[in-house]
């Protein structure tokens, strides 16, 4: 009777210790914890969030616009021809392979810089949302990362001296604000790096295409 | 005559005795821990933050909610474009423009040869003296990671975190992609992940090679691994397949530069 109590006793412990270790097992994989983050995190988050889904609305009232005038255009009898074109030019522009024009802003970069505040710059300009980007000429794709070359910073295999500058399009005002809101990347660099920046938005900007064969050579296509 | 059952020794009650109590200490120990970890989650947390949790909550569904929809026009789109609307050489030949265009901008899924690399945070107990931050990935870790990965030669890039199976999907890296930082979170296209993080990438032979011998790994990240414990591991693969990016691809503010022929 005594060894019987016993067993079950320990089954007991063992089915709470192993509840508690899986507890705790999941608990290590840090799910994304929003409790943790301070006000001004949070605040953070939800304007690149809601940022995010005006942006994701509009992309998705232009394709439903597109659907209508596919539709419109089968209806009427007329070629899809002139649609897919658009809708190429429109493809091409957003991944870099073709150029792109529109409002913006310009940033003047002169003084000490390494490739590391390049790529912090180019993802802050990202996420503000810039649609197209271009360090000194060279148009910034998926694949464009600013390197240390042999004697300045390389993107895509061309140096880049000092001074240099980097073009955005996108909303004038919301690209400047968020490069050089209080705290934001702007004010971060100039702690750590030695150089002047000067913004200037503009009205009229012009990117070029990359000159980059982005064609993959080993990445095929999923049928 | 009655049998009696045999008296447990002195020594066999001594070992019940001592199995039961590390048992008891090893649910105490657990439990403790649990319950630590769970109330540093919940303390602190004001009315003013709660309403921004669940704001941010909602704004992460309703992004998944756009998201599926843009898949589903996308398709739609898809649909008319192949149709044969007459001129169907001319078509087929814009198609074959346009799936060139989608492969080399990440907005076709591919498949082919590659890496895969795992980063998760540091299972180190932080000293009393230290920053916790320390011993998390941050925003800079998983930049670095892509950074060396793009300059080793990968042609496609996801981002994919927290659990393989019901977390979100893998976000293929794209011109517009950013990787960007909020507290401890990270947004990878504007969606929150959560580590661990897997990053998988389409390459050339020698990827992992030249992506563990880039100054991005070599000279930030792996350091960081080193002294705070963050937890990395990478392989090689013969065969991954990435998804295609499932985003907004339409310029507001641009418009696309005529080709001059």
């Amino acid at each position: 009777m005594v060894a019987r109590m016993a067993q079950l006793s320990l089954f007991v412990v063992a089915t709470i210790i192993g509840i508690l270790l899986v507890g705790q097992l999941r608990s290590q994989a840090r799910p994304l914890e929003l409790s943790t983050l301070t006000a001004q995190e949070l605040s953070s988050l939800i304007q690149t969030l809601s940022a995010r889904n005006v942006d994701l609305t509009d992309g998705l009232a232009d394709l439903r616009e597109q659907i209508r005038d596919y539709e419109r255009a089968e209806l009427q009898g007329r070629s899809v021809l002139a649609l897919t074109e658009e809708d190429l030019d429109g493809l091409s522009a957003f991944g870099g392979l073709r150029g792109v024009e529109g409002q913006g802003i310009v940033i003047e970069i002169d003084g000490a810089f390494n490739p590391t505040a390049v790529n912090d710059l180019i993802h802050e300009l990202r996420n503000a949302p810039a649609e197209a980007i271009a360090v000194d000429d060279v148009r910034i794709t998926a694949r464009s990362v600013a390197v240390l070359g042999t004697s300045a910073i390389e993107i895509d295999g061309v140096p880049i001296g000092s001074p240099f500058t980097i073009s955005a399009i996108g909303s004038p005002s919301g690209l400047r604000s968020a490069i050089e809101r209080p705290g934001g990347i702007l004010t971060l660099l100039a702690q750590s790096i030695d150089a002047v920046f000067t913004v200037t938005e503009r009205t009229s900007l012009s990117i070029a295409g990359t000159q980059r064969d982005l064609t993959p050579q080993v990445a095929r296509s999923v049928e | 005559m009655t049998r009696r059952r045999p008296v447990p020794s002195r020594f066999a009650r001594r070992q019940w005795t001592i199995s039961i109590a590390g048992a008891l200490a090893a649910i105490g120990f657990v439990g403790a821990a649990q319950l630590n970890s769970s109330l540093a989650r919940q303390d602190f947390i004001t009315s003013a933050q709660r309403v921004l949790i669940t704001e941010a909550e909602q704004l992460t569904r309703q992004q998944e909610a756009l998201r599926a929809e843009i898949e589903v026009a996308e398709d739609r789109v898809r649909s008319f474009q192949e149709q044969d609307a007459g001129s169907r050489s001319a078509l087929e030949l814009l198609n074959q423009e346009l799936a060139a265009a989608r492969l080399a901008s990440g907005l076709a899924a591919v498949t082919g040869p590659g890496m895969v690399v795992e980063v998760a945070d540091s299972q180190r107990p932080v000293p009393v003296d230290e920053s916790a931050t320390n011993y998390i990935v941050l925003v800079d870790d998983l930049r670095d990671i892509v950074t060396a990965l793009w300059a080793s030669g990968a042609e496609a890039i996801t981002v994919a975190g927290g659990a393989t199976e019901g977390g979100p999907p893998a976000e293929r890296l794209v011109a517009t992609t950013s990787i960007y930082g909020a507290g401890s979170a990270i947004l990878v296209n504007a969606v929150p992940l959560s580590p661990p993080y897997r990053i998988e990438a389409i390459g050339p032979e020698g990827l992992r090679d030249r992506f563990l011998a880039h100054p991005s790994y070599i000279g930030r990240l792996e350091p960081r691994i080193e002294a705070y414990g963050l937890q990395f591991a990478s392989e090689a693969r013969d065969d991954l397949t990435l998804p295609a990016f499932i985003g907004n691809t339409a310029l507001r503010w641009g418009a696309p530069i005529p080709e001059r022929n």
